[in-house]
């Protein structure tokens, strides 16, 4: 057994025991649901009436009820849900070392703390990504119950690549919060971190400058800002990149340099 | 070479504070060195700088001739250790717990983790989750990733901590044994002068961040301070018989004559003889020792009432 094998099994078994995938999972499922929701009052107005308000804003937010519509909420849920969802499992995977004080047994092993650093990345990148495809999958089955018209394969392709290239672009943007994790040792400051940057990438967002702060471009690119989906520019593409491995370089360099507790 | 740990002029700062102070020690392959000192006096900063979980300020520590450094990995598995409170991951049982650290030690025996259980006496609770556990089998817990992979060197700080009377006497013997019958050299932390005088051959005190004495440990019981305890019905005529025979005599706590002097504490007998022989009716003639944790105070400048 290599080091990196046995850190992803020490890795994958604190995840399977863990509660906190499945409670992930439960707040990032509500986002197709209440998708579902929102599609149901559009689909029927006069019953959705019945709901006052509700339906008022279902209107204002959603547009239309047909599955185009419904694939761009899913991807928008992923862009501003998922970076919450995403982040929050980040600072978990790296700040429970902390807050169980088990992270002083990973620094003087046989395995390398680089190692044990890069199969916690593998493991949050793989839960992320398994909870976007859960978003899809119950998106699938929740727009086949609220019977959405304007179904076609290829459009179900292309929500299903917009959807996962949206949720990539978020996990690369998560990899500070894991850095803010391991400096500030623990949940706390990571968690604050996380809604600062949420506030500001809408901020910033809707002053117009999202395409130049990184956490703003996947809602941007999930078509947060209209109905019409945006391209990436190669800038804005750039700067995720650019985030992300900052991100990681200053995890890793954490948990080499730093002192430890 | 003959030495599992060195350091030289090994030093640590924050900021202004000075944690450890141009430490250098060295402990012998087989040794059992106990590291005293009051909370705070940097033994645990100590034992974290050898461990390369932090970066010296200055000088340098070797272990097995190698010197310390995150990416020391060969060297990483001659070592086992348990750093200050033990932790463990709360949602895994005893068992996962030690499975984890079997992998990532990259010991390939999976009978490794029943042999830690056993030795541990973790049996009952191998199959419980280790948020379950009491401080002190949590302690146990540690000591059990400690010793996980057969190491040469053990550091423990503080390894007692937690451990009922029956624990702490069960620990000193497998301490002893590992050491006695594998050769196994062990450095431990406490502030427990007593626990560590029982099991340590040799002792250093550290205080304010630096090593201000290190000793063997019968030297140690040597340096501690001896009297002779006197009582007699007639305190005062007593005295006066031994200082006018050239004893040094005090007053005790309570009133009785306390004599020091190589000669009174190597010869009681000679003090008895003189007072018996004046028709003194002596109540009580006993040669008593500073105690251990009496010395330590002295030696670090503090009161046993805590003043300096």
């Amino acid at each position: 057994m290599t080091g990196f094998t046995a850190a992803m099994w020490a890795e994958v078994l604190k995840t399977v025991r863990s509660k906190v995938p499945w409670l992930a999972a439960l707040g990032i499922s509500l986002a197709p649901l209440m998708g579902g929701v929102f599609m149901l009052i559009l689909k029927d107005p006069a019953w959705a009436r019945r709901f006052g308000l509700v339906s008022a804003k279902a209107q204002i937010s959603a547009g239309a009820a047909d599955w185009p519509t419904y694939f761009s909420l899913l991807a928008q849920a992923v862009a501003v849900g998922g970076l919450i969802v995403f982040a929050l499992i980040a600072v978990w995977v790296f700040g429970r070392e902390y807050t169980d004080r088990t992270v002083a047994d990973l620094l003087a092993l046989p395995t390398s703390r680089v190692v044990i650093v890069i199969a916690k990345f593998v493991v949050v990148t793989t839960l992320s990504t398994m909870l976007a495809a859960l978003v899809y999958a119950l998106g699938l089955v929740t727009g086949g119950v609220v019977g959405l018209p304007g179904w076609s394969l290829w459009l179900a392709a292309c929500a299903a690549g917009r959807l996962m290239a949206t949720a990539g672009l978020t996990v690369v943007l998560i990899t500070p919060f894991a850095w803010a994790a391991s400096a500030g040792r623990g949940y706390l400051p990571p968690v604050g971190a996380v809604f600062l940057v949420l506030f500001l990438s809408q901020v910033i967002a809707a002053l117009g400058w999202g395409a130049y702060f990184p956490w703003s471009v996947p809602a941007l690119y999930s078509g947060v800002a209209g109905s019409e989906l945006q391209e990436l520019s190669l800038g804005s593409c750039l700067l995720v990149m650019l985030t992300g491995v900052l991100g990681v370089a200053g995890t890793l360099t954490w948990w080499w340099l730093a002192d430890q507790p | 070479m003959d030495r599992a740990i060195l350091t030289s002029g090994l030093t640590k700062r924050y900021g202004h504070r000075t944690a450890v102070d141009r430490l250098s020690l060295q402990v012998r392959k087989g040794e059992i060195y106990g590291f005293l000192g009051l909370n705070g006096a940097g033994k645990t900063t100590t034992i974290r700088l050898l461990l390369g979980m932090i970066r010296p300020s200055e000088g340098s520590a070797w272990v097995f001739g190698v010197r310390v450094y995150p990416g020391a990995l060969e060297l990483w598995s001659r070592v086992g250790y348990l750093v200050e409170t033990p932790g463990a991951y709360p949602e895994l049982t005893v068992r996962e717990n030690l499975e984890v650290f079997r992998r990532l030690r990259r010991v390939a025996d999976p009978k490794a983790v029943e042999r830690a259980i056993e030795r541990l006496g973790l049996g009952p609770y191998a199959d419980r989750r280790a948020v379950t556990l009491s401080l002190g089998n949590r302690q146990r817990l540690g000591l059990a990733k400690a010793l996980l992979h057969d190491p040469d060197l053990l550091i423990l700080d503080e390894p007692m901590n937690g451990l009922d009377p029956a624990g702490i006497v069960e620990i000193r013997a497998l301490l002893q044994e590992l050491v006695h019958q594998r050769g196994v050299t062990v450095f431990m932390s406490s502030h427990l002068l007593g626990e560590v005088a029982r099991i340590a051959t040799r002792i250093g005190v550290m205080h304010e961040g630096r090593l201000i004495q290190e000793l063997g440990t019968e030297e140690l019981v040597r340096r501690c301070r001896r009297w002779l305890v006197v009582d007699a019905r007639d305190r005062r005529a007593a005295r006066a018989i031994l200082e006018a025979a050239g004893f040094s005599v005090d007053s005790g706590e309570n009133g009785e004559l306390v004599v020091t002097g190589d000669h009174a504490i190597a010869c009681p007998d000679d003090v008895a003889r003189l007072l018996l022989e004046r028709n003194m009716c002596l109540t009580r003639l006993s040669v008593e020792q500073e105690d251990l944790e009496s010395y330590f105070l002295r030696l670090i400048g503090v009161a046993p009432g805590g003043e300096r």
